[in-house]
């Protein structure tokens, strides 16, 4: 035998009043969207901007004091101090003659472990590393030598050629200068490496906690951080999630207006329904019940359409900005469901004044 | 109190005794005043109103717009509390009830006849039926049906209001009104919004109650409906000047 329950005529009451339901379902959907389309890029923000960031080189220079060069195991110290997922370069500099009797700095490096430290760097061809006499060019460089296949370099009244397998571009100091594989380089000179450049992933903290143990394990070197990359990301990161709040904050306000006029405006066209069912004995509980029951179940479905929404447009600004796909984070859904329950609640108040206040009496006699 | 003259009531015995004996009544209002408070200060919308309806009576209640009728109405139907005086229903003051005690004792001892039918739109005709049912216990769709079918919507039940006439859907409202057996029927204007055809119908169905033992307190401006009825309680200005007992039952002719 048929019953007439509390969700069937709640179901009966958001289908009859197809265009409110909807007006009101999409504004829960347009927050949870937001929402979860916000949350999901935060979850994975400190990760993407730290990969933007690395692509930008080295955050921490170590140095040796004046005149002198590093200890010749600094850079295997430097990279277990760091940790495995740190990269590390070692550099060293000379100041030698071109064969057009112009000087210009030399930095002898490996090239395998530059390529990728300095990703940022426009080479047009990589020397091979293990190619010795092979030689990359600075733009500027370039102007300065002969044959760019033979370079013929003289230290100190030591001759080497190199030959030119590529050109480098930074607009930096590396656009002036002449690298060379670090072997080739201190068998040339003499000279062994004065500078590492580290680039360790993670924000700012780790940064500063990378440079205090470098500091306590090799105290003979200088740690200095490159000071505008570690603060510009900390700014960026700490910028981004701020806007990422407020956006979230902003949104959830207008959904919650946008709720608040659809859930009065429910009200008010069914308060004669209401007023009969207060006359019929119905308590101000269970009609209190029933507007809060329909208010939840807008909610609820905001979040479930929310969520696919929002996780598809993570995925599609992760991958047009980073370049990099984000995947749904469940995780974020409680947060979702928090918000959206809270709007519902919120924008449900003023109506439940209304619904509070209702005269059976005058609403049926039509006043 | 006005006397009146003497006529035989339902519970046997005579009507002016019956209005008299606060024991026999199943609404009796004794020194009822109502005041409302507003930006125009204190409006007394009944004052000091005294009388009974016993079980099985059919009364009209009569006056002019703004004479108190509404008030009265609310009041007997325990959607309103009187602001002194005592309300006494089925021999239960409902003046010192709390406002969920109110809407439990409405539901149980009242059924509700409106003007504007008042059927939620969404549900069958049926389902506004089992609604009262809701609110008073458990809905059984089988009593609902034959409810319907007493006032002759047997084949109607599955409709939705806008798919029924004025008059059927009066009497899925009165079917609505009887489906929890309540011992008064309030009907305010029940023919107001109908064709002279269905007032006939609602006429004759709210006869059939009466003479069943059915107690209906009806406001009606319709001397006609107000003519089958046994007594008017006469409102105006929010005073109850008069409740002769009627004449007798008569014969409504459209």
């Amino acid at each position: 035998m048929a019953t007439l329950s509390l969700t069937g005529m709640l179901h009966r009451s958001l289908v009859h009043r197809r265009a409110r339901s909807v007006s009101a379902l999409v504004a829960m959907t347009v927050s949870a969207g937001v929402a979860t389309a916000l949350l999901t890029l935060y979850a994975d923000l400190d990760t993407k901007l730290h990969k933007e960031f690395r692509s930008f080189g080295a955050n921490i220079v170590i140095t040796a004091h004046a005149n002198a060069s590093l200890p010749t195991d600094a850079v295997a110290r430097v990279q277990q101090a760091a940790g495995a997922d740190a990269l590390a370069a070692e550099f060293a500099y000379a100041v030698a003659t071109t064969d057009k009797g112009t000087p210009i700095v030399v930095a002898g490096t490996d090239f395998a472990a530059v390529k990728r430290l300095d990703s940022w760097w426009q080479v047009d061809a990589w020397p091979d590393a293990a190619v010795m006499d092979s030689a990359l060019l600075g733009q500027r460089a370039a102007q300065f030598v002969g044959n760019e296949r033979a370079i013929v370099l003289t230290y100190a009244g030591r001759a080497i050629t190199v030959s030119g397998v590529g050109r480098i571009r930074t607009g930096g100091d590396e656009d002036s200068r002449i690298y060379m594989p670090l072997v080739a380089f201190t068998a040339w000179t003499g000279v062994g490496p004065s500078v590492i450049e580290l680039q360790v992933p993670g924000g700012v903290k780790r940064v500063e906690a990378t440079m205090a143990k470098l500091q306590q394990e090799l105290p003979e070197v200088q740690v200095q951080p490159v000071r505008q990359l570690v603060e510009g990301e900390s700014k960026i990161v700490d910028r981004t999630h701020a806007l990422m709040y407020g956006a979230v904050l902003l949104i959830a306000l207008t959904v919650a207006v946008s709720v608040l006029a659809t859930l009065s405006a429910s009200v008010l066209e069914r308060r004669r329904d209401f007023a009969l069912m207060k006359a019929l004995g119905g308590s101000q509980r269970t009609l209190m019940g029933m507007f809060l029951l329909e208010a939840l179940v807008l909610a609820l479905s905001g979040v479930a359409a929310g969520f696919v929404v929002g996780s598809a447009a993570a995925w599609a600004i992760s991958e047009g900005n980073f370049h990099t796909a984000t995947l749904p984070h469940l995780s974020v859904l409680p947060m979702v469901l928090l918000l959206n329950v809270a709007i519902a609640s919120i924008a449900a108040l003023l109506p439940l004044r209304v619904l509070r206040g209702l005269q059976p009496a005058a609403l049926l006699k039509g006043e | 109190m006005n006397e009146a003259k003497v006529q035989t009531g339902p519970l046997g015995g005579s009507l002016s005794e019956q209005t008299t004996r606060p024991d026999c009544a199943v609404i009796a209002l004794s020194h009822v005043t109502r005041e409302y408070s507003g930006h125009a200060g204190v409006v007394r919308a009944l004052a000091d109103a005294s009388f009974s309806i016993v079980a099985g009576e059919w009364v009209a209640i009569t006056g002019p717009s703004g004479s108190g009728k509404s008030t009265l109405v609310n009041l007997i139907g325990c959607l309103d509390r009187p602001t002194a005086g005592e309300l006494k229903i089925d021999n239960v003051d409902v003046a010192s009830m709390s406002a969920t005690e109110l809407d439990r004792f409405r539901a149980d001892k009242i059924g509700f006849i409106f003007q504007q039918f008042h059927l939620i739109p969404y549900l069958s005709a049926v389902e506004n039926v089992m609604l009262a049912q809701y609110f008073h216990s458990m809905t059984d769709e089988a009593e609902a049906r034959a409810a319907l079918d007493k006032v002759g919507l047997g084949s109607r039940i599955s409709h939705l209001p806008s798919e029924l006439s004025g008059g059927e859907q009066q009497r899925v409202c009165i079917a609505r009104a009887l489906i929890n057996h309540p011992p008064i029927l309030l009907a305010d204007e029940p023919t107001g919004n109908l064709d002279a055809a269905n007032q006939t119908i609602v006429a004759e169905l709210l006869q059939d109650l009466h003479r069943n033992g059915h107690t209906i307190v009806m406001v009606t401006h319709d001397p006609e409906m107000a003519g089958l009825a046994q007594r008017k309680i006469a409102l105006s200005h929010g005073k109850v000047f008069c409740h002769p007992v009627g004449g007798p039952m008569v014969t409504l002719r459209r």
